[in-house]
């Protein structure tokens, strides 16, 4: 049933309402990423009636004190010394990235045995990988923070990465396995009839072709590791901080400076943005670990 | 399994000697028939950080931190029993299923709604499509941030938006109001997840056939027959996938809208179980009471996910 073109446009219209409201929020805080002090706590909203400033970005990511930034005394919020957050920045791309890579690695080889090969059990072991994603991170995190501070894993990187890697690997495993299941079989039964080992297969033939979606796993896993609150808050003090809890120890007490914590959140989103926008095609299978094929 | 006893049985062809592309004599685990070496890490991975913590929560449920010894001690069904009796629990039990419940309606048809919208070829659906997914990426720490910002009863544009609409007033600030914390809560949530369901939905309703919707406009079937008839039915199993996968990631993320924005208050009324657990184990110091109420909730989603993959039939 086609439109007529007053439905085109009326359809055109609710579409682009309904976007722009979802997207509102983030314009919205980077938007006060770059307000002026007053303006952020104007009783009526302001939209652009005023001077860009880029202040806090250059005491989040600079480490420049309040006072240098601009050029004025300290003010209502002190020195927002306390507000560099360029290393927390740093652990983020640390425990993302070496938990992805970790996570990558066990996922891909089990995911090949788990579509390619035939054992005993192996109904249960997918099932099994599939339920651990059930397992609520509080029922985790309360173990690993008694055993880990037995083991001087507390407020560690390792630590903070094998729960990472826990929480994202049956994402990846189900993921890659549903890659590996869209490759047709015959393709690698044949290198195997011509003699090749299965290492050979999986090296050679099988694993050029899942390229795409072992990247697409590789990039949700880092986000899901970049975004991750409760483990990284409940594992750490101050030796690792990510930028979530970074960002949430922004909310004090005796008040929140918005203007730093907007800068930090627009600053924190754009490398998840960039990567998923790499990934969008295959962002739907990775979401519902490849139940659901886009 | 044994690696090496299973490694020629299977497949007589690769007996020979298999050197790898430089040449050099790959370890036998690499050329044998066996999943065991694929399969083994993971599986070892799963024991160590699954498994392992499972079984240590069971025994934590058994006892108890105590402040004078300085040390666990055994206490028995004591955690149990306060689970039962407790009304704090029973509390955070009725939060915890209005939150999923509303969340999981809400997003589920606000989803299906704009994915509907936002399904067709037409020039600049496709920037509309991208634009839509940019609110997954936010950290959901910083997207209650965000709320927590928007909300503010001064300066805040949602509750301007909500004063000026008449909905509430700036007086009641959202999030220090019992009667609207966890609607506050909520928003967020229905913010950064109704794109994942949108998503889901746009690439069932991409993969459909097109032959019934022709055959049935054909035949003169309405627009709302063709939706209650033919797409609706046709998009149950995507669906269930999107009830499940979202209904699990509901105890995963909230935790992080509730701590920063409300941490549970006012009073509790916005203390699901996950947070309330947390509490006990980080806050009061009750690993004990924390692992027991951890347990119940691992029990109460396995149980819940089975029989929901059961009787919806999803298949992995």
């Amino acid at each position: 049933m086609d439109l007529t073109p007053a439905q085109k446009i009326l359809r055109a219209t609710a579409a682009w309402l309904v976007t722009l409201t979802f997207v509102f929020p983030i314009f919205w805080w980077a938007l006060t990423s770059i307000k002026p002090y007053q303006a952020t706590f104007n009783d009526t909203p302001v939209f652009f009636d005023f001077e860009p400033v880029w202040n806090f970005y250059e005491v989040v990511l600079l480490g420049m004190s309040r006072q240098e930034a601009t050029g004025q005394g300290g003010g209502a919020a002190g020195s927002g010394s306390g507000y560099y957050s360029l290393p927390a920045i740093f652990d983020s791309l640390i425990v993302a990235g070496a938990s992805t890579a970790l996570c990558v690695l066990l996922a891909t080889g089990a995911a090949y045995a788990m579509s390619r090969m035939r054992f005993k059990g192996q109904h249960h072991f997918v099932f099994t990988v599939l339920s651990t994603r059930m397992l609520p991170p509080v029922a985790v995190v309360i173990p690993l923070f008694l055993v880990y501070r037995q083991l001087g894993l507390y407020d560690s990187y390792t630590g903070v990465v094998l729960a990472h890697t826990l929480a994202n690997l049956p994402l990846a495993t189900l993921l890659l396995k549903s890659f590996f299941d869209d490759l047709p079989k015959e393709v690698d039964e044949s290198a195997l009839i011509d003699g090749a080992s299965r290492w050979k297969t999986f090296w050679l033939i099988a694993f050029p072709m899942v390229k795409g979606g072992v990247a697409a796993a590789a990039v949700l896993c880092f986000v899901f590791s970049w975004t991750e609150f409760l483990m990284a808050l409940s594992l750490t003090q101050t030796g690792v901080r990510t930028v979530p809890v970074a960002a949430s120890s922004f909310v004090t007490s005796t008040g929140t400076e918005w203007g730093f914590l907007s800068a930090l959140g627009t600053a924190a989103t754009i490398p998840a943005f960039i990567f998923i926008v790499l990934v969008q095609r295959h962002l739907v299978r990775g979401l519902t670990l490849g139940a659901v094929k886009e | 399994m044994n690696a090496s006893s299973t490694a020629a049985s299977t497949r007589p062809h690769n007996q020979g000697p298999q050197r790898s592309p430089f040449g050099l004599r790959l370890p036998r685990f690499l050329t044998s028939e066996s999943p065991v070496p694929w399969v083994a890490p993971l599986a070892a991975f799963f024991l160590v950080f699954a498994l392992f913590p499972l079984l240590y929560n069971i025994w934590l449920s058994f006892h108890e931190y105590s402040a004078i010894t300085r040390a666990l001690e055994p206490v028995g069904w004591a955690n149990w029993e306060r689970l039962v009796s407790e009304a704090r629990t029973t509390n955070a039990i009725v939060v915890t299923l209005v939150y999923v419940g509303v969340c999981l309606a809400a997003q589920l048809v606000l989803g299906l709604a704009i994915a509907l919208l936002l399904d067709s070829d037409d020039r600049g659906y496709g920037t509309l499509r991208a634009l839509i997914t940019l609110p997954l990426v936010v950290p959901p720490a910083i997207t209650a941030l965000l709320f927590l910002f928007m909300e503010d009863p001064q300066f805040g544009i949602l509750s301007y938006v909500f004063d000026q609409l008449g909905l509430i007033s700036r007086s009641e600030p959202i999030l220090s109001n019992a009667d609207t914390a966890l609607f506050g809560v909520i928003l967020a949530d229905v913010w950064q997840w109704t794109p994942f369901m949108v998503l889901i939905f746009l690439a069932g309703l991409r993969a459909l056939p097109r032959e019934p919707f022709e055959a049935a406009a054909i035949d003169g079937a309405s627009r709302l027959q063709i939706f209650w008839r033919i797409t609706l039915p046709m998009l149950s199993k995507v669906m269930a996938v999107a009830i499940l996968v979202r209904g699990i990631d509901l105890f995963r993320f909230s935790f992080a809208y509730i701590y920063t924005m409300t941490s549970g208050g006012p009073g509790t009324v916005t203390e699901t179980i996950i947070y309330y657990a947390w509490k006990q184990t980080f806050t009061f110091i009750k690993w004990g009471y924390g692992a027991t109420l951890s347990l119940l909730t691992l029990i109460a989603l396995i149980v819940i996910c089975n029989l929901f993959i059961y009787f919806a039939r999803v298949r992995w």
